[in-house]
């Protein structure tokens, strides 16, 4: 009895052990990550980073990354134009009008295997899809692209987060005169507001930190313009880039870049965080 | 005031309301009693025809009201619904303000005046014995409201349209007696104007707040009499048995 107790008891010690080292070891790795990260970024951080382009190796110490920035923050915003309405919308087709139909839970799980496929192939599809014909990398590409990696997370959010509204509130709205769809806007998404936007931001966050999918299709250039006909830089490209050349300068720029993107995607994961907190239902 | 004749109704194949006829007295409160699954709701949810929002839902028979076939194809729910209002099991507050809450059928009918909707929403929550209570916090948000008080704002967001009818679907069971001791004062005090069909699973409630009182059991209308003759003299042996609490 007290034999089988000890056994237990050094079983137990030992899941725990076991388990408490590869959490451990996960924490250590995340850890040593955003360290150099910020070390070195914080290091090679100068206002000249935002404010400069791109120069060659040597000139100006590298200038800076504005045309990134600026490629970056368009390219993003442009999908998020392009993905946001048509997640929110299938979504709410997926929750509300397809509930019961057996087409939503095939395209809920079409969903599911977009949102897992490797950012690699959306970007070598949108490559064949739009640059090849057109001849040339464009911001137009590397905006489809990342509107490609947010339409499945901001669906398969926007259903789920619409289920959870307790049912009885759409008959009783329907109950007073009213129509589905003024329902759906007056009702259900104000219910799910927070929800709604957690599953927008973090589909965002995701998006802004691609490297794959603006590979092929927008590149990388030195200007900015803000036509997305020619082919439009973006940070995480730049960092790609810059961390593989053999240039000192490169390398301090590609740094001080991972610092801020990582820093920006830790903003719109705490943001989203604070959205969820303020969930109401 | 609403004629129920010959009524059947199916979910997908299963009946769930055989041949049910009665007719529902304007201005009485009419109880609707039954064991659980008996179809008391499933007849209730008819009157406003919120079946619809199902597929493969059928009725057969008429339910005549203002002298319209109200399960007729060419029937406009919407303007139905806002005839006939319904107040669910539990509380369903809107995500809005009080104000809001009262408010958003008007909007529905496109009542925007701001005057016209302060006017209406007082008069509807007063009707509902809730406005000395949140006379002072219309701007906060519903869901502030104590269960009670949510019952009640639902009520009056009902009566703000002014509708002829009221369905109750068993809205007190999810409340305190207090609570519930107030919604069955303001139900009698509304029949003055409206209608009531309320289904409810309190026997006592049945026999104390209604005029009239209908027993179902599986799908059937078994007896539809005075509340009086149902509870002292019922004629149906099951009415008696069910009443009295042999079975159920």
């Amino acid at each position: 009895m007290t034999k089988n107790v000890r056994k237990r008891r050094i079983k137990n010690l030992l899941a725990l052990s076991l388990c408490s080292l590869c959490a451990l070891f996960g924490l250590t790795i995340l850890g040593w990550i955003l360290f150099d990260v910020a070390v070195e970024g914080w290091k090679a951080l100068s206002p000249k980073l935002f404010l400069k382009d791109p120069a060659p190796p040597g000139v100006m110490g590298g200038g800076g990354l504005k045309s990134a920035f600026l490629g970056q923050g368009l390219m993003t915003l442009t999908a998020a134009v392009m993905g946001i309405p048509i997640g929110i919308l299938g979504g709410t087709f997926l929750a509300e009008y397809g509930r019961n139909l057996k087409v939503s839970a095939i395209v809920a799980n079409l969903s599911d295997l977009a949102a897992s496929t490797p950012s690699i192939v959306i970007g070598a599809f949108v490559h064949a899809l739009l640059v090849a014909p057109f001849g040339g990398f464009s911001g137009w590409a590397g905006s489809v692209a990342l509107a490609i990696i947010i339409i499945p997370l901001v669906l398969r959010t926007t259903d789920e987060t619409l289920r959870l509204v307790p049912w009885n509130l759409r008959e009783a709205a329907l109950s007073l005169g009213a129509s589905y769809h003024q329902v759906i806007w007056s009702i259900i998404y104000r219910s799910s507001l927070s929800g709604l936007l957690t599953g927008v931001v973090l589909a965002l966050a995701r998006a802004a930190g691609e490297t794959a999918p603006l590979l092929f299709t927008s590149f990388n250039n030195n200007s900015f313009n803000w036509s997305l006909s020619s082919p439009t830089a973006s940070l995480t490209v730049s960092i790609y880039q810059y961390a593989a050349s053999p240039y000192e300068s490169w390398i301090k720029l590609a740094w001080a870049a991972a610092l801020v993107v990582t820093v920006l995607n830790l903003g719109l994961n705490l943001t989203a965080r604070l959205f969820l907190k303020s969930r109401k239902y | 005031m609403i004629e129920v004749e010959d009524l059947c109704f199916y979910y997908n194949s299963k009946n769930a309301l055989k041949n049910v006829t009665l007719s529902v007295k304007e201005n009485c409160l009419t109880a609707l009693i039954g064991p659980s699954g008996c179809g008391k709701t499933t007849l209730l949810r008819c009157f406003n025809r919120m079946h619809d929002l199902y597929p493969n839902n059928r009725y057969e028979g008429r339910i005549v009201f203002e002298g319209r076939d109200i399960l007729d194809k060419s029937i406009d729910v919407i303007t139905l619904r806002s005839s006939v209002g319904m107040v669910f099991q539990k509380p369903t507050p809107f995500p809005m303000s009080v104000f809001d809450n009262v408010a958003y059928g008007l909007r529905l009918k496109k009542i925007n005046n701001h005057n016209v909707l302060k006017e209406k929403v007082e008069r509807a929550l007063t009707r509902a014995a809730l406005w000395e209570e949140v006379k002072d916090r219309l701007k906060e948000s519903a869901l502030g409201l104590s269960g009670g008080q949510q019952q009640r704002l639902v009520i009056a967001r009902t009566l703000a349209v002014e509708p002829k009818v009221i369905l109750f679907d068993e809205s007190t069971s999810a409340l305190d007696p207090i609570s519930t001791q107030k919604i069955e004062q303001l139900m009698v005090e509304l029949k003055n104007d409206v209608t009531i069909v309320a289904v409810t699973h309190n026997l006592q409630q049945a026999a104390r707040v209604s005029d009239y009182t209908a027993l179902m059991y599986l799908g059937s209308l078994i007896e539809y009499d005075e509340t009086a003759n149902i509870f002292s003299k019922p004629k149906h042996k099951l009415t008696e048995e069910y009443v009295t609490g042999r079975f159920g």
